[in-house]
């Protein structure tokens, strides 16, 4: 394994790769760079930092990096946003973090072939800044849409809440080319050009290389889709008056077949008497009012028109009371905002506290989703017995599959931790509370993340259980590609892999 | 006063807990979200990339410091890259969902300001914003035209040949950008208000607002500052200040009533506001075509920090002659000239990359003239305006040669 060991030489080498400016060893550098949003062990700040940081400009230089890594047995760990909600930026050996956001220009835009060529450090939201001008979209369109960045979004193997109609990141990245953890420079795609989307020659390497969460590679260039700005949005939201119409209804509007769909969310009566309780925003509703399902769906007006009378009947058919234009249309346009709401947390006397949003985020099938949530809330609710600095703040299941909305979906509880409480006790408690969501995630035929990965403490023992022998070809694929254990290491277990081998 | 009893410092060099009392909870509610929407708005992050120049390093440095980790001396000098533009209080979700239903908004320009001061206190000083403010405290005015003395004596010379009075019930008071540097500004403005019929006169002795001091973390000297003015508007019997700069319009709102309290009970009047008022009611006839191509830059201080955008807008659209290609305000959140904050004295690489970029993004919309409403900005976006054909212009320079005048 690559241990930590960082002396003057290795900064002086850093310097003449990256130059001066572009090497950061002050305390401030290396604390703003040991968390994500997720959960955070505050009371052990000082054992997620990096020793070094790096700003590189060029694929050139994170290559060279990643060989004197690799000369000297450091740990590298990319960062691109520092936004995901699982720990791949989060250094868990320290080592050499290489921070890839001065990597954000627009390298080119084909017209022709319609794709748009970038650098890993750019946003979408500043990239379709950019892309309107000339009639696109990139829709990759997470919650985080205002700040991840494209190579995080590769990193992590993103998901697009309107993934239902233009699919998902691994859907969106046509090729990219990537870093190897020995520092060559390969493009992985589907094939060999990097403007073709299908191809059947050789292994499909683009998907490996593609939610690895750092342990692979740093992706430094990427060929994004070019998608025809829609002319029309629609959204729609509806009421219920429990979970079960509202699931059945769900699972109607998703099978309904219109491929302007671009999801269906569905909100459990726990988010609903979280947002009627806490969210400034949320528009008073009728006490009956108890499961929300909320539809987008975009297109062209000719198509988006007619599919939505269909929607709206289904809507109605199925048990659901149209909420109106202002909710259907504001709350959907706020939906990035709307994520990431702190200070809506409560102890159990009902004082409001500042809460950090947990927010697990299970693949689920459709008809395992009332069985799965009982369980949840069960282990949230033993949680927040247990320890008042926990708040259930309900759940919300989205469609999952790229293209064609039906099926699992992407199922999430939201805990709020009032993360000024941590101590070892509580984080142990946390820790077992992620094991026992994600257990019960297996149980029930589904898998562990469908967007964040799945490394966190906790959670990560499953993992093997999960992917069965498929763990054990993770572990061969990461000592081929990583024979040292430099590149982010201490993430999915893999460690496991050079135990192993040193048997 | 002793070392150890000095406000915001504790013995041990970390942040009092006077500090950490007002800055706990706040720190933490950014910190808990940590979802940096206001990262990509940023006009400093934009160009720098860095994680410790986002107002989530900001506030999770308080967080940081409270539990040991880091010391003033570790950030200070992160927290020089900030103009005070105030985009991410604007694009922060807390603000934004959180705001009214518990009456809370994320003050990340107030707590620049409060660690900026926290690090004076300490001793820690940046070099120039040092040399910059005992130059001020010295001459009464800031050092704006590098090397040439800008002093009391001179603090008027704009006004030359204007046939000013001095006091009244009514007082022009002038920034020091514009009455050393861009001087054009003022007698525009002050011809306006005389062709209007209004009456005003200037200060006896006009010294620098205290704003760029107080954001320098000069605490102590932006007070001064402060109550030698007010001293000086009530002198003169002043009951309403005309203020032609958006920098000294934060000051005289909202840093002079945290100073003074009840007591202070002036009329703060925006020019920008007053003039658009005068055009409406016809008290201000623009009569001579500009023959120009222009968008608007919002000043940050205007558009971010106090919501007027709009009488901008409305003053441009009255000159005729002038074909206006606007940019809405909500878009310009994350534009700015990088010129606030004394960012332009300690980084004036970044002042002129941030401008650079602004005016490129002027460019791109085919005009000839860029229209500003902030002093301060239109020195650096002027630099960049010669390399990229684009002139910068006030807009009262503007109004003033639409009514017929020369400045």
């Amino acid at each position: 394994m690559a241990v930590a060991t960082l002396d003057e030489a290795v900064v002086e080498e850093l310097v003449a790769i990256c130059g001066e400016e572009h090497v950061l060893t002050g305390k401030s550098a290396l604390f703003n760079r040991a968390r994500v949003p997720a959960p955070f062990p505050t009371h052990r700040w000082e054992e997620y930092i990096p020793q070094v940081v790096v700003l590189p400009t060029a694929a050139e230089q994170i290559a060279e990096v990643v060989k004197l890594a690799n000369r000297r047995r450091i740990p590298v760990v990319p960062r691109a946003g520092g936004t995901g909600l699982t720990d791949g930026a989060v250094p868990l050996r320290h080592g050499i973090m290489v921070d890839v956001k001065l990597m954000n220009r627009i390298l080119e835009i084909d017209h022709e072939d319609r794709t748009v060529t970038v650098q890993p450090g750019i946003n979408m939201l500043k990239l379709n800044e950019e892309l309107r001008k000339h009639g696109y979209i990139y829709p990759d369109n997470p919650a985080s849409y205002p700040c991840s960045l494209v190579g995080g979004r590769i990193g992590t193997s993103g998901w697009s809440l309107i993934g239902g109609r233009y699919g998902h990141t691994r859907d969106l990245v046509i090729s990219f080319e990537i870093v190897l953890p020995t520092g060559e420079r390969i493009r992985v795609g589907d094939g060999g050009g990097s403007k073709v989307r299908k191809s059947s020659s050789g292994y499909q390497l683009k998907h490996l290389f593609m939610g690895h969460q750092g342990t692979l590679g740093i992706v430094t260039e990427a060929t994004l889709e070019l998608v025809p700005r829609p002319e029309a949005e629609f959204s729609a939201f509806f009421a219920y008056p429990d979970y079960a119409s509202a699931w059945h209804s769900t699972g109607a509007l998703a099978r309904s077949g219109l491929a302007t769909l671009a999801g269906v969310v569905l909100f459990d009566e726990w988010k609903v008497a979280y947002l009627r309780r806490d969210d400034e925003a949320y528009i008073p509703q009728a006490p009956d009012v108890r499961s929300v399902v909320a539809t987008a769906m975009y297109g062209t007006v000719d198509e988006v028109r007619p599919a939505a009378k269909r929607l709206l009947k289904i809507g109605l058919e199925t048990g659901g009371t149209y909420l109106g234009d202002e909710i259907s249309q504001g709350d959907w346009a706020s939906r990035h905002d709307r994520y990431a709401t702190p200070l809506h947390g409560r102890t159990r006397n009902g004082q409001v506290v500042p809460m950090s949003w947990h927010c697990e985020d299970a693949s689920i099938p459709y008809s395992q989703l009332p069985a799965v949530r009982e369980k949840w809330h069960s282990i949230a609710a033993s949680l927040c017995e247990r320890f008042d600095m926990f708040d259930d703040w309900g759940m919300f299941a989205y469609t999952n599959g790229a293209f064609k909305p039906w099926g699992d979906y992407l199922t999430e509880i939201d805990i709020g931790i009032w993360e000024m409480q941590w101590d070892d006790e509580s984080w142990a408690a946390w820790v077992e509370a992620k094991r026992d969501i994600a257990a019960v995630s297996l149980e029930h035929g589904g898998s562990i993340s469908a967007c964040h990965g799945s490394c966190r403490e906790g959670e990560v023992d499953l993992v093997p259980l999960e992917l069965g022998g498929g763990f054990e070809v993770m572990k061969t694929i990461k000592r081929a590609l990583d024979p040292l254990n430099v590149m982010n290491p201490g993430k999915y277990l893999l460690d496991q892999a050079y135990e192993e081998g040193e048997e | 006063m002793s070392e150890e009893t000095r406000p915001g410092q504790a013995p041990n060099g970390a942040p009092s807990e006077e500090f950490l009392d007002e800055w706990r909870n706040a720190a933490y509610n950014c910190y808990s979200s940590g979802h940096k929407f206001c990262r990509e708005v940023c006009p400093v992050m934009q160009v720098t990339r860095d994680e410790a120049h986002t107002p989530t390093a900001f506030h999770a440095n308080v967080v940081a410091m409270e539990k040991g980790h880091l010391g003033i001396e570790d950030v200070a000098r992160d927290y020089v890259h900030c103009t005070m533009c105030g985009a991410c209080e604007l694009r922060c979700p807390n603000t934004l969902f959180t705001g009214d239903f518990y009456r809370f908004r994320q003050r990340t320009v107030d707590l620049v300001k409060a660690v900026r001061t926290l690090a004076v206190e300490n001793e820690i000083h940046q070099p120039n914003w040092k040399r910059w403010n005992d130059l001020t405290d010295r001459m009464k005015s800031e050092p704006v035209l590098n090397g040439t003395s800008v002093s009391q004596e001179h603090v008027a010379d704009w006004a030359e040949g204007l046939d000013l009075t001095i006091g009244g019930e009514t007082v022009l008071f002038c920034d020091c950008e514009a009455a050393f540097y861009r001087t054009s500004v003022p007698r525009a403005v002050a011809q306006i208000l005389k062709k209007a019929g209004v009456e005003f006169g200037l200060m006896r002795e006009q010294w620098c607002c205290g704003g760029p001091a107080a954001e320098m973390g000069y605490a102590e000297q932006a007070r001064r500052f402060a109550e030698h003015n007010v001293a000086d508007w009530r002198a003169v019997g002043a009951k309403r200040i005309l203020v032609l700069d958006p920098h000294d319009y934060i000051s005289f709102t909202e840093d002079y009533p945290g100073y003074f309290g009840d007591d202070y009970d002036f009329e703060i009047i925006l020019v920008v506001e007053f003039v658009a008022d005068l055009i409406r009611d016809g008290r201000l006839s623009l009569s001579v075509p500009i023959k120009r191509v222009a968008t608007y830059h919002d000043a940050c201080r205007l558009n971010k920090r106090k919501g007027i955008h709009k009488e901008p807008r409305e003053i441009l659209r009255a000159i005729p002659g002038l074909e206006f290609k606007d940019v809405d305000h909500v878009t310009q959140w994350s534009y700015c000239s990088g010129a606030g904050a004394g960012l332009g004295i300690e980084r004036p690489d970044l002042t002129a990359e941030i401008s650079r970029r602004r005016v490129e993004r002027a460019k791109a919309l085919e005009i000839d003239t860029l229209v500003s409403a902030c002093p301060w900005s239109e020195r650096p976006l002027t630099d960049q305006g010669k390399d990229q054909d684009i002139e910068i212009y006030d807009l009262m320079e503007l109004v003033a040669e639409a009514a017929g005048f020369e400045v």
